[in-house]
């Protein structure tokens, strides 16, 4: 026996069976109560349209709420817990919401809460605690969560007889085949209607069809769930490794497939639709199917006095599976005329309907019935009722199949298709079935389950006018709960229909979308969570920097040093003595991540001049420049160096967080734009790791590891460090002399250490992004991403002399748009704090605090010596606007700073410190 | 208990061979003609329309190339992983796009596709394993992923 509590109770259960069918066998039918008037609820089904059985089961951060009772399998050490009361299941002190009931129609929400914005804050407490059902947890979910591709020529969702049948033939067809069932067992209505097939016991023929499949290649899933199916035959299952709640044996608890088949085969079967009655929704009132499974398949009668009500032949293998298994068939309600029933051996009565279920929380106690007119009661402890089956055509619908209606069986079949997906089994043709309507107190005549909408809502809705079943859906949240109206969907397209004197196909239908059945959110997150959330990017650098113990900054998805603070150093101080240690002597930095690409062949120059919006061909080799690129509309988008190694090949280098971008732009050029060059292009950001050595004794630190003079600014040599081979570009992100030494990554901790080492001597420091930022703001360099945000021309940030002006460069031609000449556009200008205090980043500067912002701070610094707060900003005719002083103000934090507007280089502007 | 062992087996001379012209003289270089596309040959993958990823020495190459195309080197950036075992295949279903399992996709067949994020080149070495081609600066988290994954490969 299997050892479970449900709401602290010990229990137990046995093998296979669901925490329905357990708790049933105890004699539980009071599961749950309702979402909005707190009524009690029992078991309705047996599958996953089950609308009132809903449990919290597992403990802590794998608690799971809103689990279905009855597709959910008991396992040894379930802590399975009943939800939406308070304090207790049998004494809900949010029960007495029914007697309010009459004041909480649909929609009364909308109605109610007008007044006021304040007055809604007020409300929004207590709706919000009462809105819900189960609570989601607050721990972390402990389990791993698989995602996995598969490929297929047929999918086949369903493993019932039919599903079987169209796998199994497929596969002697020679086709990669997968089947799967969200059920635990294959073919589970043949445990609930046992029968021989081929000559074998229905599970024994399923159990050999699924051996022959596997033998042939062919997968086959169970507990798994088809939860959508998009374009191109692609679709996602949810597999169930272990139970909710359960701790998973293996490495996963959960996986999810994302499957691309050729062919979609849906075996999915019928749903059994409720009566509409009063009171159909108290424990007791179940559906015939469900009280037939809990018989035939688990061994469970849940009732020992029942009437079945029916509008259908299949009510009457419910009533020989009770009879059989000692129960009282009290009497068979049908709603068609005789001679319906009338040789089953039952008590049968025709033109019969249950009006409403008397009974309480702890079960029905009776049933009254209208009998030709005439009502008549009967004593019971169990209703079974059938009002026909609705084919499960949701798959169908996702793909874009459309529904025709079958009279017969008052239901909507899957009609065309779009996609190769075709429906088998009973949900292409569904058993014939009768309709007749709601019956009883409208009040108490529950549609939908979940949400507690009633006939009498429905009803309300439309006579405010609501005519459109989507609309009507929205005012009364019919079909919204987690069940997604699996057993509400077609009473209330009936009861719309009866309102407005039409056809059920003429009232409409609502959209069926994904997922089919609840999917956990772990199942979509997969294993990116915590600090796999996303891909991290290491440098090759990463574990030497990590040994240091930095504070690391997450510059898109690289992980690179922020600072490396000594002692007690908090981010600014480190940040601030790393920077200092560059203007007085030097310092090394990590500056792999740089986007590089090499640019070989005849045309590689053509090609560069088409990307830079500089000169390139006019480089001497050994000589490097900055440059930057636009895209078509003439604005710049990033920047970079462009160094010329030989004749025919370059190192173009852009910025980390643009890499790619410009990758792909880079492509794009190369591949249509300049398709007839003759030049290759190669991203090897990967391949060079680069060390960025800065500070006035840069070049006798270089000079001393190559055993050779330092070149000079923006020229390139190629050396060696360390036995290693370099290429050592004199180029300057900081306002000082600096280099970069760019090499193979295999090599980078020992041309780091060689490096690092004579740095150390000479009194410097590696340094991270953070004094890097001060740096390069002090000097007025340019970041892509806040300054180069691409709504920029190069005359705007102050590049304008450096822009080739015999053009050819992308976007050149889109300069000349009248809109470039409005002097009043944006320009890159430097702001000083002139008072004191901290200039806000992203803070709008505007002449007086309330009025229009003419601009905004795009990077803010400080005077790594001197001390003052400096930045960089967008301000509109800034270039024309040096020396005024307008207002740095940032709401959000609450800072206003008053500025002084000039240039953007704060630091040797002449840039005299580049030279040796 | 897993059927796919992870080996990293580091990183090794790679070269990007890039062409716009059609030299002549690299068969008689490589002993070969360049594998076309999804195919590898010798230490030659094809990885693109007009790119090829070359393993080891290509100074020879070079020379016979001259005026056609460019070689840069590449093998700094990417990791080398050796997936094998009789599960290899399942294993890169995992977090993947492409369809590993295909009876089609045989020894010597290429693929660049994307695993948990990343753009990886993979070929086929024989039925019990496969060499991936990782950006080094994916590679922690790849190897992660295909260790827990390898724990939990469905049956």
């Amino acid at each position: 026996m299997i050892r479970f509590t449900f709401d602290g109770r010990a229990l137990t259960a046995k093998p296979g069976q669901t925490l329905a069918a357990a708790l049933l066998d105890h004699g539980i039918k009071l599961v749950g109560r309702s979402f909005k008037y707190h009524r009690p609820r029992g078991i309705l089904s047996a599958g996953v349209e089950e609308p009132n059985a809903l449990v919290t089961v597992g403990t802590g951060g794998r608690a799971e709420p809103n689990t279905r009772a009855t597709d959910l399998y008991v396992y040894d050490g379930m802590v399975a817990t009943s939800q939406n009361r308070w304090p207790s299941l049998s004494s809900d002190l949010g029960s007495a919401l029914q007697l309010v009931a009459k004041a909480l129609p649909a929609g009364f929400y909308y109605k109610t809460f007008f007044g006021p914005p304040k007055l809604w804050l007020f409300y929004e407490k207590f709706i919000r605690r009462a809105a819900g059902l189960g609570p989601a947890p607050v721990e972390a979910d402990p389990d791993r969560y698989a995602q996995r591709a598969a490929f297929c020529d047929v999918l086949v969702v369903g493993a019932g007889p039919a599903g079987l049948i169209a796998a199994r033939d497929a596969a002697r067809a020679g086709k990669r085949v997968i089947l799967v069932e969200q059920d635990a067992e294959l073919a589970p209505s043949l445990l609930r209607d046992p029968q021989e097939i081929e000559g074998q016991p229905g599970s024994v023929w399923a159990a050999s069809v699924a051996a022959e499949l596997r033998a042939k290649g062919g997968r086959v899933l169970t507990r798994t769930s088809a939860s959508g199916l998009w374009d191109d035959n692609f679709i996602c299952l949810s597999e169930k490794l272990v139970e909710p709640g359960q701790v998973p044996q293996g490495a996963f608890t959960q996986r999810y497939w994302h499957v691309r088949a050729d062919e979609v085969v849906l075996a999915t079967g019928t749903l059994e639709r409720p009566l509409t009655f009063a009171n159909n929704d108290r424990p007791g009132v179940m559906l015939s199917q469900a009280v037939r499974t809990y018989v035939s398949r688990f061994g469970v009668v849940p009732g020992q006095r029942v009437v079945v009500a029916t509008s259908n032949d299949d009510a009457y293998l419910t009533a020989t599976a009770l009879r059989q298994a000692g129960a009282e068939v009290v009497a068979v309600l049908d709603s068609r005329p005789s001679p319906a029933g009338q040789d089953s051996g039952f008590a049968v009565l025709n033109c019969a309907a249950p009006v409403s279920a008397a009974g309480g929380k702890r079960g029905v106690t009776g049933v009254t019935a209208l009998i030709d007119g005439a009502e008549r009661s009967f004593a019971c402890d169990l209703i079974a009722m059938s009002g026909g089956f609705t084919p499960v055509v949701h798959l169908h619908m996702q793909a874009g199949g459309k529904l025709d209606w079958d009279d017969a069986a008052q239901a909507f079949v899957p009609g065309a298709t779009r996609q190769n997906v075709r429906t088998v089994g009973s949900a292409a043709a569904p058993a014939p079935a009768e309709t007749f309507g709601a019956l009883g107190p409208a009040k108490q005549a529950f549609v939908d389950f979940q949400n507690d909408v009633t006939v009498a809502d429905l009803d309300l809705a439309w006579r405010e006018g609501y005519r459109s079943v989507e609309h009507l859906k929205r005012y009364t949240t019919l079909g919204m709960a987690t069940d997604q109206g699996k057993t509400s969907n077609m009473a209330a397209l009936d009861r719309i229909a009866r309102r407005e004197g039409m056809e059920v196909p003429q009232a409409g239908l609502t959209t069926f979308r994904p997922p089919y059945t609840p999917v956990s959110m772990g199942a979509l997150v997969g294993l990116a969570t915590g600090e796999h959330a996303q891909p991290t990017r290491r440098p090759a650098l990463y574990d030497l920097h990590a040994a240091k113990h930095p504070i690391w900054l997450n510059a898109g998805y690289w992980k690179r040093p922020r600072a490396y603070p000594v002692g007690s150093e908090t981010l600014a101080e480190a940040g601030l003595r790393e920077a200092r240690s560059v203007r007085q002597a030097v310092g090394l930095c990590d500056v792999s991540t740089l986007a590089k690409f090499e640019v070989q062949g005849p045309d590689a120059v053509q090609f560069l001049e088409r990307v830079c919006q500089t000169t390139v061909g006019k480089l001497a080799v050994g000589r490097g420049r900055y440059t930057f690129m636009a895209r078509e509309d003439g604005l710049v988008f990033d920047d970079g160096t462009v160094w010329r190694l030989e004749d025919n090949r370059y190192l173009l280098t852009s910025s980390t967080g643009g890499a790619s971008r410009m990758a792909t732009w880079l492509s794009y050029v190369r591949n249509y734009l300049c398709a007839d060059l003759k030049v290759s292009v190669v991203c090897v950001q990967e391949h060079y790791a680069a060390i960025a050595v800065a500070g006035p004794q840069s070049s006798a630190v270089m000079a001393e590891l190559t055993g050779a003079e330092a070149p000079r600014h923006m020229s390139v040599s190629e050396t060696g460090i360390a036995g290693v081979p370099v290429l050592l570009m004199a180029a300057s992100f900081s306002g000082e002399r600096a280099f970069e030494v760019h090499f193979d990554a295999r090599h980078a901790e020992a041309v780091w250490r060689a490096i690092e080492d004579k740095v150390l001597q000479a009194g410097g420091a590696p340094y991270g992004i953070e004094a890097m930022e001060l740096l390069r703001i002090e000097k007025g360099h340019l970041v892509v991403g806040p300054d180069i945000d691409g709504r920029l021309t190069a005359d705007e940030l102050g590049l304008g002399k450096m822009v080739n002006k015999a053009g050819g460069w992308i976007g050149a031609a889109t300069l000349h748009r009248p809109d470039f000449a409005d002097s009043m556009r944006k320009q890159l200008v430097g702001i000083e704090a002139v008072n004191g205090g901290s200039i806000p980043e992203g803070a709008m500067l505007v002449r007086r605090v309330g009025e229009q912002a003419e601009g905004h701070v795009t990077a803010s610094g400080l005077r790594i010596m001197e001390g003052g707060s400096i930045a960089l900003a967008h301000l509109m005719g800034g270039h024309m606007r040096h020396g005024e002083e307008l207002y740095a103000h940032s709401p959000t934090r609450k800072q206003t700073v008053k500025v002084r507007v000039g240039s953007p280089h704060f630091y040797d502007p002449s840039g005299e410190r580049y030279r040796d | 208990m897993t059927d796919v062992v992870v080996e990293r087996l580091g990183f090794a001379p790679l070269q990007l061979l890039d062409l716009w012209g059609d030299p002549g003289g690299v068969q008689q270089v490589l002993g070969h003609a360049l594998p076309p596309v999804g195919r590898a040959e010798g230490g030659v993958l094809r990885t693109g329309p007009t790119s090829w990823l070359i393993e080891g020495e290509v100074s020879a190459l070079k020379a016979a190339i001259s005026g056609d195309g460019a070689i840069a080197a590449v093998g700094g950036g990417l990791l080398r992983v050796r997936l094998s075992g009789p599960n290899w295949r399942s294993l890169l279903m995992e977090g993947g796009l492409f369809d590993f399992e295909s009876p089609a996709f045989t020894t010597d067949c290429v693929v660049i596709t994307v695993i948990d994020h990343v753009s990886v080149t993979l070929r086929v070495e024989g039925p019990d394993s496969c060499l991936a081609y990782v950006p080094a600066s994916h590679a922690a988290d790849l190897l992660h992923f295909w260790q827990i994954s390898a724990g939990g490969l469905p049956q």
